[in-house]
């Protein structure tokens, strides 16, 4: 088991090298003078001088790699070319913003998604199961900036239950954290009554019914053990793609997180600071995938270790 | 028509989704005929008209029929009909020539008679026909979904399926590319790609195209791998046939299923992203009737005039949804293993 988790711990690592490595092309590629986009459109000449120097941008791409990785290891991500402070400060301030926001609502998503599913899954065919079914597709087909928006004029503008945006006390993080979850939480729902009806089909499942074990038993001790491991996987991946998601449900409700800055800083075409942020949501995306493999190693006793 | 064809058209939600498409595709079509005005004419004096304005069913002698009073936004007092004049509703009438796919004309399904005009869903900030816009907004919508999920075919189908069927140091290539690409999650790869080439339309077509190109990969190199060491690709090669020709006719074949059921549901995805990245102002630019673009500017006055936004969404709602229809249909048709 431990050769398996130190494999698969090194398989991520050249998926991480080229995540900077892509990262690192992004500015080198778009189009324009990569000192101008380093160092922002008002950049005086010395700056341009400096930030050349700096980069070595006068050399060659494999050598500019070298520097930039080096630099990297050191936490050096460069400067913002808006506020001139250092990226690595202002990753510091915004992230955390985005990872409460993403764990609020992986948890609205959990906690209303997983029981959603299961009960749509115990009565099959029922008015119940399908009203879950036809939200559950709802939920995967709307713009989360949509539902946002629908959720701020309706408890914001109209009943004045919720601020319209914001971050602060409690309630200011309900509506966002809602709307950010609402895919996830239709996902989630959709993927526990799959799993746990293909459980339910099973001949062990039969077996403890035969048995004459109370049908609680049968389903939470027997059934649902088994159906909520790839559930758990699922919930993993949607943490990852949650912290994506949160660049738009950030820009609907003024929420100061990554999300907001990255927008800001590519629509301003401030290069350090975009890419300091993809590589953080990249990175954390890789490493999370991580966790929930291994995890779901330790949990399956059916993964086989080869 | 085989029985899992069968299958497919007669499930109900099946049946709703293609319905649904089928709607989007003639108003994509008819565009121009079905709106009674321009998705750019402007008309600042009657800004942010909510839906139905000025329509009465009772004309000036009180006769029954559908007409329309002159609407108009008064600085301090807002919305102003004047009620004391209106004008008929007519079917087929003359109004504002288009040109749409080659053709010119000015013929509209309806419009009225007389200086009123009937905005259906309202008008926004520059005083926009709101429904016009909308069906104009529904081509855009459609060519990116499929310009972007043709380049994820495009580019993931031979990124999925060559390394595969080589095997060895090739797939180990191609699949640590895939995983690269994927570790940029949900539509985070198209706001990279969207900062490398820069906003607008086309670039944000591209971008969400290249995002889904990890997923097609993906896909295509499981159906190879699972295929390639069958016998029945023993006996085609020891029967002389050349790799291309076993790539091409014995194991691609048994991916167009799968491919068809992901295509639809990336259609889906594709739409959303799109419009993600208009509403981000990453996407297309103003004054294109663009749903997520229209969605932006209407969230700047969500308290004043909240059909603006309301409804672009609702119609990404409804297209998104009916590819998601489609796909969850094909899969619970075609797919053997979701029975």
């Amino acid at each position: 088991m431990t050769a398996y988790f130190l494999r698969r711990i090194l398989i991520a690592l050249p998926t991480l090298l080229g995540v900077v490595v892509l990262v690192f092309l992004m500015v080198r590629l778009a189009p324009g003078d990569p000192a101008v986009l380093l160092a922002g459109e008002f950049a005086t000449p010395e700056t341009l001088e400096a930030i050349r120097a700096r980069y070595g941008l006068d050399r060659s791409l494999p050598e500019q790699f070298f520097i930039y990785m080096g630099a990297l290891l050191r936490g050096d991500l460069g400067e913002s070319a808006r506020s001139r402070r250092p990226v690595l400060e202002e990753l510091k301030t915004y992230f955390p913003n985005t990872l409460e926001l993403a764990l609020a609502a992986i948890l609205v998503a959990v906690l209303t998604g997983i029981p959603l599913g299961i009960l749509a899954a115990l009565r099959p065919g029922s008015g119940l199961d399908l009203s879950v079914m036809v939200l559950a597709l709802l939920g995967v087909s709307m713009p989360v900036f949509w539902f946002g928006l629908l959720a701020i004029l309706i408890f914001s503008v109209e009943l004045g239950w919720f601020p319209v945006a914001g971050k602060g006390t409690l309630a200011h993080l309900v509506l966002p954290a809602i709307t950010l979850g609402i895919n996830a939480t239709a996902l989630l729902a959709r993927m526990t009554r799959g799993t746990l009806l293909e459980v339910l089909s099973q001949d062990y499942i039969r077996t403890a019914r035969a048995k004459g074990l109370a049908e609680r038993v049968v389903i939470f001790k027997h059934a649902l053990r088994n159906a909520l491991i790839p559930v758990i996987t699922v919930v993993g991946l949607e943490f990852g793609t949650l912290l994506s998601g949160a660049v738009i449900t950030e820009t609907i409700f003024a929420w100061p997180g990554l999300g907001q800055l990255l927008v800001g800083s590519i629509l301003a075409r401030d290069y350090p600071v975009v890419q300091g942020a993809v590589l953080l949501v990249a990175t954390s995306f890789v490493l999370i995938n991580l966790l929930v493999d291994l995890l779901y190693a330790a949990i399956d006793p059916r993964v086989r270790y080869d | 028509m085989t029985r899992p064809w069968r299958r497919f058209f007669r499930h109900r939600l099946t049946q709703a989704g293609l319905f649904l498409l089928f709607l989007y595709l003639l108003g994509a079509l008819f565009a121009p005929f079905l709106a009674p005005y321009s998705p750019y004419s402007q008309d600042l004096r009657s800004t942010y008209i909510p839906p139905l304005t000025g329509l009465s069913v009772r004309g000036p002698e009180g006769e029954w029929g559908l007409w329309v009073s002159p609407a108009f936004r008064h600085p301090l007092e807002g919305v102003q009909v004047r009620w004391e004049e209106k004008y008929p509703v007519r079917f087929l009438v003359r109004g504002e020539t288009w040109t749409w796919l080659g053709i010119e004309g000015n013929l509209h399904l309806f419009g009225v008679e007389g200086p009123a005009r009937l905005h259906l869903l309202g008008t926004d900030e520059q005083g926009r026909d709101l429904f016009s816009r909308i069906l104009y907004g529904i081509p855009i919508s459609l060519s990116i979904g499929l310009v972007a999920v043709g380049i994820g075919l495009l580019l993931g189908t031979p990124l999925g399926a060559l390394p595969a069927y080589l095997g060895g140091r090739w797939d180990l290539l191609a699949q640590r590319l895939v995983d690269i690409l994927l570790a940029f999650p949900g539509i985070l790869l198209a706001i990279v790609l969207v900062a490398v080439l820069g906003p607008g339309l086309v670039n944000g077509m591209i971008a969400v195209g290249i995002a889904a190109v990890p997923i097609y990969a993906r896909l295509v190199r499981g159906v190879v791998l699972s295929l390639k060491g069958l016998d029945y690709v023993e006996a085609a090669r020891a029967l002389g046939a050349s790799h291309t020709r076993i790539l091409l006719r014995h194991i691609l074949p048994n991916a167009l299923t799968p491919l068809l059921i992901q295509t639809s549901l990336q259609m889906a995805i594709a739409i959303l992203f799109a419009a993600g990245l208009g509403f981000l102002g990453l996407g297309a630019r103003p004054p294109e009737p663009e749903w997520g673009l229209m969605l932006a500017r209407g969230r700047e006055y969500l308290a004043v005039a909240p059909h603006v936004a309301t409804f672009p969404g609702l119609a990404i709602v409804g297209l998104v949804l009916a590819f998601n229809l489609l796909g969850d249909g094909l899969r619970d048709a075609l797919d053997p293993r979701s029975r």
